[in-house]
């Protein structure tokens, strides 16, 4: 049983409560003339109106592309490890257009190119997901080598910190057991964690 | 520089996509109606933050992939937002969409606001998207947080190109497979580094 | 007969800048009311709210949803507040006259009531910045929790822990003060 003083605190400090919301709820008047003229004058500087805006920054994010090196996190081991092997390219490879998975709307033709690799003999279809395709497992399939099951592709990546996956059979998610793991939110799949340097060196 | 010529600057520093509508039916195909009426309107005001959107937009295709519900896409979108907004604040309006996506993801490890700053401040021409990206891989492989910002802070202080920043962490990297400890791989690449003093301190 | 905020904002976008005009008068009282308690005083506020129609202007093009054109706004103003606060560094020395104030307080009683809102406020601003403005979203601006979390980009079960705890050290800060005017 609450003590008498308690009680009254408590009562007293919900009135309080109560009455300081009422005061905070009064409505505010706003010399508008003053305001809005200053609002309006900000906004009627623009050149004639949003869509010039628009026209102007909608060239796409500029991405310093220079095809001489790529360089990926997590690799330099040529070791196949139980899960994937990861290569650098020493130099640009050119992927034949034909050959070139349907992915990577943002980067550039030029981007570096990656080759990511997945051992999996036993499975049917390995499919590339990440930030650079939408997370879509129909987008970058990588193709069997012939023995071993060994699977890759190559992926032009625009430089930067990037996430994937893989994912088997188009529902066993695995990350690359190469590369460092990605912190975040993962919706408990774990992601690996790939950057490529913009190989422009000042 | 006054308050206009501000919002013009951050106005131009905003990068559009270079396709909207192709963003938003992306997460049309995707989405439960009021689940993406939400991630559009977090997305659409972090972007006149000047908060880059498209690591949200992929998180959010992720969550999708992955067959996560509603609300755990919606945190995750709203928790990523938070992170490259500090990230933004950390590092400054003029840094790359890259190098607050590293940043973000360097906050999201554990690194503290000031660290990101600093490092910044230390490394005045040349982007810092790499370092960024080796420090959360770091901490991710269990090296302590202090000591790897330390360790990376003096490489970029002393003007380390990234290609050696790749290296450095690649190498690290190799000991511990071989069975060293997180710590002790650092300390020793570290002293690799900079064989005649120990790394400045970060303040 | 009014026009719905979508179809003001699709106006605007069309080319007709001016009709911006009706969307600011729409909101600027009521989020005015929100940036003068979240910052504590009325130029901060009305520099805050200024930005964040200007901001939304700007990107007015990028609004996914023209019919939530409030939310968004709320948004931008909220995100405004919290990298504003008092520390923005004044270029000018702006003299406070009658014609300066941009701001005017309707008040019964201006005498009693001031000394009263000065402490309100100041709780207030005793406040972590996040618990002040889900206190203020929740009680004064009558938000849902679902709204609130799209508009601060937080979690429901964070914004509620923040209410309670605004809650609880408003009512300490108010009881050991002792301005109220009497009903």
């Amino acid at each position: 049983m609450r003590q008498h003083d308690e009680f009254d605190a408590t009562q007293e400090g919900d009135e309080m409560l109560e009455r300081a919301v009422e005061e905070l709820r009064r409505p505010l008047r706003v010399n508008s003339a003053l305001f809005d003229a200053r609002v309006m004058d900000e906004v009627l500087r623009a050149p004639s109106g949003v869509r010039q805006r628009l026209a102007h920054l909608a060239r796409p994010r500029t991405i310093r592309v220079s095809p001489i090196i790529a360089l990926a996190a997590g690799l330099l081991f040529a070791v196949s490890l139980a899960g994937s092997v990861l290569y650098i390219l020493p130099t640009s490879r050119r992927v034949d257009s034909g050959a070139e998975p349907r992915t990577v709307a943002h980067a550039a033709a030029s981007s570096p190119v990656v080759q990511f690799g997945f051992t999996a003999p036993n499975a049917s279809s390995v499919a590339l997901v990440g930030d650079f395709n939408d997370w879509d497992p129909k987008a970058t399939p990588l193709r069997a080598a012939s023995t071993g099951g060994v699977w890759s592709v190559e992926v032009p990546i625009p430089p930067g910190r990037h996430l994937y996956a893989f994912v088997v059979d188009g529902k066993v998610w695995r990350p690359d057991p190469a590369a460092p793991k990605a912190p975040g939110d993962d919706f408990g799949q774990p992601n690996s964690a790939l950057t490529v340097v913009d190989p422009r060196m000042r | 520089m006054t308050n206009r010529s501000l919002f013009a600057l951050a106005a131009l520093l905003m990068c559009a996509p270079a396709a909207l509508s192709a963003q938003d039916s992306r997460l049309d195909a995707r989405l439960d109606a009021r689940t993406r009426e939400a991630v559009v309107t977090l997305i659409d005001s972090a972007r006149a933050e000047g908060i880059p959107s498209e690591p949200l937009v992929q998180k959010a295709l992720e969550g999708t992939s992955k067959h996560a519900d509603a609300p755990r896409i919606l945190a995750a979108v709203r928790s990523l937002a938070r992170e490259l907004g500090d990230a933004t604040a950390a590092l400054g309006a003029a840094s790359t969409e890259d190098e607050v996506i590293a940043g973000a993801s360097a906050l999201h490890a554990g690194i503290a606001p000031a660290a990101l700053s600093h490092m910044r401040a230390s490394r005045v021409h040349g982007s810092l998207t790499v370092a960024l990206a080796v420090l959360s891989d770091l901490i991710a492989r269990g090296v302590p947080g202090d000591t790897a910002t330390t360790v990376i802070s003096a490489l970029t202080g002393a003007g380390a190109p990234d290609a050696d920043l790749l290296r450095f962490q690649q190498g690290v990297e190799r000991d511990i497979a071989q069975g060293a400890t997180p710590s002790a791989a650092l300390g020793v690449r570290a002293q690799g580094a900079f064989p005649n003093s120990a790394p400045r301190r970060t303040p | 007969m009014e026009l719905s905020d979508a179809a003001l904002v699709d106006i605007v976008l069309k080319g007709e800048s001016e009709a911006y005009a009706k969307l600011v008068a729409r909101y600027r009282d009521r989020y005015a009311r929100f940036a003068l308690h979240m910052l504590g005083n009325r130029e901060d506020a009305e520099e805050a709210l200024q930005d964040a129609f200007v901001r939304a202007y700007r990107s007015l093009h990028r609004c996914g949803e023209p019919a939530r054109f409030g939310s968004w706004l709320l948004a931008i103003l909220a995100n405004r507040c919290r990298t504003a606060g008092g520390k923005r560094a004044r270029h000018e020395k702006r003299f406070v006259s009658a014609e300066d104030r941009h701001f005017a307080i309707a008040l019964d009683h201006p005498a009693d009531a001031s000394a009263w809102r000065e402490e309100i406020v100041r709780a207030l601003a005793r406040l972590d910045a996040d618990q002040r403005e889900a206190f203020l979203l929740k009680h004064v601006e009558d938000m849902e929790y679902e709204q609130m979390a799209v508009v601060t980009g937080a979690g429901v079960s964070a914004l509620k822990m923040r209410v309670k705890r605004a809650r609880e050290r408003m009512r300490r800060m108010l009881t050991e003060g002792g301005h109220a005017p009497a009903r």
